[in-house]
């Protein structure tokens, strides 16, 4: 990996004062594979929810950057992230998505481990030599595991901060998404999962502050919706906007109900559990979420999020993944969640419509995709890499951070400028340096 | 409804018919006639597409849905891609060659119902790329009697795949 980091283009590509992106952080492989060490090898990266993995032995596999992990929660109760690869000689462990094990045993040599990673049999363990200690030969954990309010997060740097130190002010936001009842939230159903061409900060930056696509990309479901929202006698209307940026690069953007709207909004979370919100979120983010229209979102780096109401009744908490595959291609994972305590009868509505507008098959997702890969695809030559993104809209708002009584971190105004976006930007640049 | 549980064959003539509509329905879908199409559903359509987990074989796959449309949401579906104007994945259209085929047709209740169980083959191709890419699933409708013709009333679509390619699913299967 030095020498990649040796030869890797040593320069910013983000040039803050004049509002500009190169190309080739978007489309570049050597920048791709100095992501992976400065970034995804580095840094916290989510891996799973808790409710993925209820039951001891209960596993699910992902992937960080390039590194295939098995995300289990052991006969302890503890969730560990192991690398799925055999310490003899690296066969994966888990060749499934996800599943339940007693043990990992390796279908190559037989090699076999209990599920917090401990080698138990090497099968021939009769012609080990005497010193070597079993105990150095289990499977490779992730040095860092945290959970914060069902999401599991790892790192690979023993280093990183703890994980609420790196949230920081962003985990305000995400609590009244994945923390706003005593249970908390689960994950409905398997993460869908698609592939696309294109480079995977597109869909960070898409999440964590992109008003300004939403009528060109989306005027489908939008005008469509709107009819909908007529028959129901049900129409959503937008108001006060704005864009959030906490330190680290995270950041989301939130859009309350025009003034006047009735709270019928509300009625779309489960009645029932009203008071629980009040219990568990407190005045500030009740009142937050109460008039919301939508929040959505992106933890640095890959983790994004969306509560969004599209129509009457169709809410849903969605959490993203952009998982890069290579410098123009990423996979995309999908969950949709509820709270715990939510009737089964509103859980499939929230799932139903979750996916039908973000998912693989999404009537929002669909026309996102097609414009993010012929991005990619267009600025993926030699001469379009001469002519670096605009990030323009950014720069009259980035010293004017409006006073928001609401929430905590930096707020901006109006919310389709790119402050968010290129605060992203900012941070990936200064990660990508080192 | 059960494949699993041993068709109860359908007549010959049933068979012919049954087949004689999942054509001419394949074929209004290749020439994106969504209209035409979306009047051969019932209005009780209930219509799902579902992708797998991969899993030990000891616990077998599981199935989820990638898309699950009542006759609503399947209209605001057909509407967007069916429009030049409200799509982005779908303008230029995509194209797409279906091959409908495996057919086996069971008796349903009330009689004159049916069951048809197909597997689905679709080559989709988009934009200027030189190669295209497949879907494909096994497909279980439940075809209901409506005076001389028949209705989709349920449709399941079990795709064979676990992560889907090319960014969205963005046509009918």
């Amino acid at each position: 990996m030095d020498d990649i980091v040796r030869s890797a283009p040593n320069r910013p590509w983000v040039d803050a004062a004049n509002g500009t992106v190169e190309r080739e952080a978007f489309v570049g492989e050597d920048v791709f594979r100095l992501e992976l060490d400065r970034i995804f090898h580095r840094l916290w990266i989510f891996v799973a929810h808790v409710s993925e993995i209820p039951g001891r032995g209960d596993y699910v596999v992902r992937t960080m950057g390039r590194v295939p992990v098995i995300a289990v929660r052991g006969s302890d109760g503890e969730v560990r992230v192991l690398l799925n690869s055999c310490r003899h000689r690296g066969t994966k462990l888990c060749r499934g998505e996800a599943g339940n094990a007693r043990h990992f045993v390796c279908p190559y040599h037989g090699w076999s481990y209990a599920i917090d990673g401990g080698l138990i049999t090497t099968s021939y363990d009769e012609h080990l030599p005497p010193d070597m200690d079993k105990a150095d030969w289990g499977l490779v954990p992730a040095p860092r595991v945290e959970i914060y309010k069902g999401l599991v997060f790892a790192a690979w740097d023993p280093g990183v901060p703890p994980l609420p130190d790196y949230l920081g002010d962003i985990a305000w936001y995400l609590d009244a998404l994945f923390w706003r009842t005593p249970e908390g939230m689960e994950v409905l159903a398997p993460p869908h999962r698609w592939r696309v061409r294109a480079n995977w900060k597109i869909g960070a930056l898409n999440f964590i502050g992109d008003s300004q696509h939403v009528r060109t990309t989306h005027a489908g479901p939008i005008a469509l919706d709107k009819v909908r929202s007529e028959r129901d006698g049900f129409y959503v209307q937008g108001g006060d906007s704005f864009q959030v940026v906490t330190d680290d690069g995270h950041g989301c953007t939130l859009t309350y109900l025009a003034p006047g709207m009735p709270e019928r909004n509300y009625l779309t979370h489960p009645p029932g559990l009203r008071d629980a919100y009040a219990d568990t979120l407190g005045p500030d983010r009740l009142a937050m979420l109460h008039h919301l229209r939508v929040m959505v979102g992106n933890v640095f780096p890959n983790f994004s999020f969306i509560e969004s109401q599209v129509a009457l009744g169709e809410k849903a908490v969605i959490v993203r993944q952009w998982q890069p595959l290579s410098g123009t291609e990423m996979e995309v994972l999908s969950w949709v969640l509820a709270e715990r305590e939510a009737a089964a009868e509103y859980k499939d509505r929230a799932l139903r419509h979750g996916f039908h507008n973000f998912g693989a098959a999404g009537v929002f997702e669909q026309d996102d995709l097609e414009l993010w890969a012929s991005a990619t695809q267009a600025s993926d030559n030699p001469i379009a890499r001469r002519f670096p993104y605009s990030f323009h809209s950014s720069l009259p708002f980035d010293d004017a951070p409006i006073d928001n009584a609401k929430g905590p971190g930096r707020s901006y105004k109006p919310s389709n400028t790119e402050v968010a976006q290129f605060a992203f930007m900012q941070r990936w640049d200064a990660a990508m340096q080192g | 409804m059960n494949e699993e549980r041993g068709p109860a064959p359908a007549s010959d003539v049933a068979f012919l018919e049954v087949q004689r509509f999942l054509n001419r329905e394949a074929a209004l879908l290749d020439r994106r006639d969504y209209m035409a199409w979306f009047d051969l559903l019932t209005e009780d359509i209930n219509y799902v597409v579902t992708a797998r987990v991969s899993r030990p074989a000891e616990s077998g796959p599981v199935d989820y849905a990638i898309v699950d449309e009542d006759t609503d949401t399947l209209r605001l579906r057909v509407l967007q891609i069916g429009d030049p104007r409200l799509t982005r994945a779908e303008n230029p259209p995509t194209q797409t060659r279906r091959f409908v085929s495996n057919l086996e047709v069971e008796d349903a209740d009330p009689p004159d119902d049916y069951v048809a169980h197909t597997n689905l083959l679709v080559y989709r191709q988009r934009g200027t790329a030189p190669d295209g890419d497949f879907y494909a699933g096994r497909r279980r409708d439940v075809l209901r009697r409506d005076g001389a013709s028949l209705r989709i009333a349920d449709r399941l679509v079990r795709l064979d795949h676990n992560v889907l390619f090319d960014g969205s699913l963005s046509v009918i299967l």
